[in-house]
């Protein structure tokens, strides 16, 4: 499989809990060198879709492909050139920031030397190095994903799949992650991510892609949607949301 | 090893290392005067083994070692299981997103199956020493079979360790497993005080079958394998590992969520169970009452509160039973007494000592909703006591079911008692609750859900804060009568109450001075490997 393959390859998609189908029979393409947004309400299926995507959690039916490898039969392949941001902790709380990089730059193979100095440059640019003998444990959730930020970085991959990324993470944090990650994107990185902050993936993204219940029911440029006279909000609000009716609240 | 490996586990090392010296030195120097303890009891027996296999015949030593490989095996393979600890292990949710071969990271389990094994590890170190002192046994003899037998040994753990995981990942079987496994644990003491059965006293008398592991590892640790027992030793190798990783492997591909969410409750089980956890709305006002559901509803949600009170009335009553049996009498009287404070014992872990254990978020509900501190704790109170009461009560009707003699007074000694030590320990159990927090996983059917410090301090405080009900006792032997009995009862339950009024007063204050350490201490999580 040359590069000419999409970034992302999804074909007939399906997870089922017991009865109910968490994703319903996805189709989707991500091009490469893309970033795109992968939108939906809550429990529409986005996180069940990475865990997939990563190998996580096993299909029940339908193929993927990521980076021209299908994935499982290819998992070691792919997973040594993503990147991953995950919703859940997946950090050490009894390791320091810097132990904790340096760990994972080794799980991708680098050398102890290299990701022990990537680690500190990471640390650097993130600014979590004022105190480096904190526990990841007593980090505040902002750090926490800063952390998780620099441990996708580390061994520089091709593709970054990321769970609500700027989740909790401070203005400047944001600022410094988004500057980061269209770079990434620059220089010919793929990046797939979640958000519920719509404003953002429709500043950063230029593909989307909105779930509502296990089923794909958009796919469009964000250039295209600015051409209509609807924001990615509207759009949201009119695919997958139902007008409260606050009425229904009358002793608030 | 790899440089994958490698670094997992020292990784784990050092979280190992930054946890311990968060603990201060007093923590570590118990947990270390423990494990010294302990170890040191095993590396005595390590010497037996070495002076008894230095000079015996070659006759006896093949007697010796296949009963002696056996006992290993199955220590090594049981032990984790009925001491209800299944030891480190890969945490594969955190380490599944790299891209490490599905062979480094059995490697590494099969590695960490030496934390349940480290005993049996001593003891062949010293049955080696013997073995290669004694001048009948060729030197490489032990040298190759000893470290093979403790290969197939951690090839076999890892197999049955993921194996059993996943068992018990599934709703309806994990506690009936569990269960099954730790009454197994009470047969050892069943077959101490009566004898073993008559199929294990004829078993023992006869030679081990010649296709036993032990056997074959045996002769060959004694410098007498046959052809036979090389090609036995191989196949028992080759039949633990393709196990080994054939359960490991089973363990990457589990879908743990799949499995939860195929679970259903009979809608008519469901509405019973919702009409027994609205019962305090009917009893007391909200905020109590609300309190109180909300911990019975946690609790009976939790596997390993199930477990802890499936256990109080069914591993109680084995082991009860043939300590206060009394040969051509029957039963003591005593029995539904003891059965009921060994319950109370139990949920004690689960109810009692770190009573903000589950909770982990729900602390942060609770400091900053606008229900007074001593609410919550009363509310947790109460609802231990109600569980208190359910236990002594399924207690008492299994004891009706067994034709086990009760009296209306011993069944009101048996409330009496159980309850007025359940007052006791509240008491301390707020207190201890608040200086000793620890985040524990109410998924995990078993483990410790107390720290390690607290539970050596509960061994202390479990006489004293009996202290007053075992006076009562005393005053019935002494006067020989159950009015001083009852009487000395009356008077431990006012003790009790004023106790736990001045308790929860300290604990009140504590829980304002300590709130930002126990939200702390209840969100802490771990390294790459789980310890269970």
């Amino acid at each position: 499989m040359g590069e000419a393959s999409p970034a992302i390859a999804v074909r007939g998609l399906r997870k089922l809990y017991g009865d109910k189908a968490a994703v319903d029979g996805l189709d989707l393409t991500v091009p490469r060198g893309c970033f795109f947004g992968f939108l939906g309400p809550n429990g529409a299926g986005k996180t069940t879709t990475i865990r997939m995507l990563m190998g996580l959690a096993p299909a029940t039916s339908g193929t993927i492909e990521l980076l021209g490898l299908p994935m499982p039969d290819r998992a070691l392949d792919i997973k040594r050139r993503i990147g991953l941001v995950p919703d859940e902790s997946l950090l050490f709380d009894r390791l320091t920031g810097c132990e904790f990089l340096e760990f994972v730059g080794r799980m991708y193979g680098l050398p102890r030397a290299t990701a022990a100095g990537r680690a500190g440059e990471l640390l650097e640019f993130f600014e979590l190095n004022g105190s480096p003998k904190k526990l990841i444990g007593e980090y505040s959730k902002g750090m926490r994903k800063r952390v998780s930020m620099a441990a996708a970085l580390i061994h520089g991959p091709e593709l970054f799949l990321m769970d609500e990324p700027f989740e909790g993470v401070d203005a400047v944090g944001a600022r410094i992650m988004k500057g980061l990650l269209l770079d990434q994107v620059r220089q010919g990185a793929t990046i797939f991510l979640t958000s519920h902050v719509l404003e953002v993936v429709e500043r950063l993204c230029d593909r989307v892609a909105i779930l509502h219940q296990g089923r794909l029911v958009m796919e469009a440029a964000i250039g295209d949607l600015r051409n209509g006279a609807e924001t990615l909000e509207d759009a949201f609000v009119r695919l997958v949301g139902t007008e409260r009716a606050l009425e229904k609240l009358a002793w608030l | 090893m790899s440089s994958q490996a490698r670094a997992i586990l020292r990784v784990q090392c050092r979280s190992l290392w930054n946890f311990r010296t968060s603990e201060g030195v007093a923590g570590r120097l118990l947990a270390g005067a423990l494990a010294l303890l302990w170890y040191s009891l095993w590396a005595g027996l390590a010497v037996t083994a070495a002076s008894l296999l230095d000079q015996p015949a070659r006759a006896e030593l093949l007697v010796i070692l296949p009963w002696g490989l056996m006992s290993v095996f199955l220590y090594w393979q049981l032990a984790p299981v009925l001491a209800a600890s299944l030891g480190a292990t890969l945490d594969l949710k955190k380490l599944l997103v790299y891209p490490i071969p599905e062979g480094q990271l059995f490697a590494v389990e099969v590695l960490l199956r030496l934390t349940t094994g480290l005993e049996m590890v001593l003891v062949l170190i010293g049955s080696a020493i013997g073995l290669l002192r004694n001048p009948i046994v060729p030197r490489w003899a032990p040298l190759v079979a000893l470290p093979l037998f403790a290969l197939f040994n951690l090839l076999l753990a890892a197999g049955l360790r993921n194996l059993l995981e996943r068992v018990l990942a599934r709703k309806h079987v994990r506690e009936t497993v569990v269960l099954l496994l730790v009454l197994a644990a009470g047969l050892p003491q069943l077959m101490v005080l009566t004898g073993p059965p008559l199929f294990l006293r004829q078993m023992a008398a006869r030679k081990p079958l010649p296709f036993w592991p032990w056997v074959s590892f045996g002769k060959l640790a004694a410098g007498e394998a046959a052809f036979y027992d090389w090609g036995l030793i191989a196949l028992w190798l080759a039949a633990a590992y393709l196990f080994g990783r054939w359960q490991f492997r089973s363990s990457l591909r589990f879908d743990r969520a799949a499995v939860e969410a195929s679970a259903t409750r009979p809608a008519r089980t469901a509405a019973a169970t919702e009409r027994f956890f609205r019962l305090p709305s009917w009893l007391a006002p909200d905020p109590l009452a609300a309190l109180i559901e909300k911990e019975l509803r946690s609790l009976f949600r939790s596997p390993r509160f199930r477990l802890v009170f499936l256990m109080g009335f069914s591993f109680g009553f084995l082991i009860w039973w043939p300590v206060l049996r009394r040969p051509g009498q029957g039963l003591s009287g005593d029995y539904p007494v003891f059965v009921s404070l060994y319950a109370l014992l139990l949920l004690s872990e689960v109810v009692f000592w770190n009573v903000f254990g589950f909770d982990r978020s729900a602390v942060q509900v609770y400091l900053t909703a606008p229900v007074s501190f001593s609410r919550v704790l009363i509310g947790k109170n109460l609802a231990a006591a109600s569980l208190v009461t359910l236990e002594v009560t399924v207690v008492l009707l299994v004891c009706a079911v067994l034709r086990i003699p009760l009296a209306p007074l011993k069944i009101l000694e048996v409330y009496a008692v159980t309850l007025i030590l359940c007052v006791y320990m509240l008491a301390a159990g707020n207190l201890s609750s608040l200086y000793y927090p620890r985040a524990v996983n109410p998924e995990h059917s078993w483990g410790r859900a107390s720290s390690a410090r607290f539970q050596f301090l509960a061994l202390l405080l479990y006489p004293v804060l009996g202290s007053p009900v075992l006076l009562a006792y005393a005053a019935r032997f002494a006067f020989e009568s159950q009015a001083a009995f009852f009487g000395m009862l009356g008077v431990a339950a006012g003790i009790g109450a004023a106790f736990y009024w001045v308790a929860l007063d300290s604990a009140l204050a504590l829980a304002e001075q300590r709130k930002e350490r126990l939200i702390e201490a209840l969100g802490r999580g771990a390294g790459p490997v789980l310890t269970q």
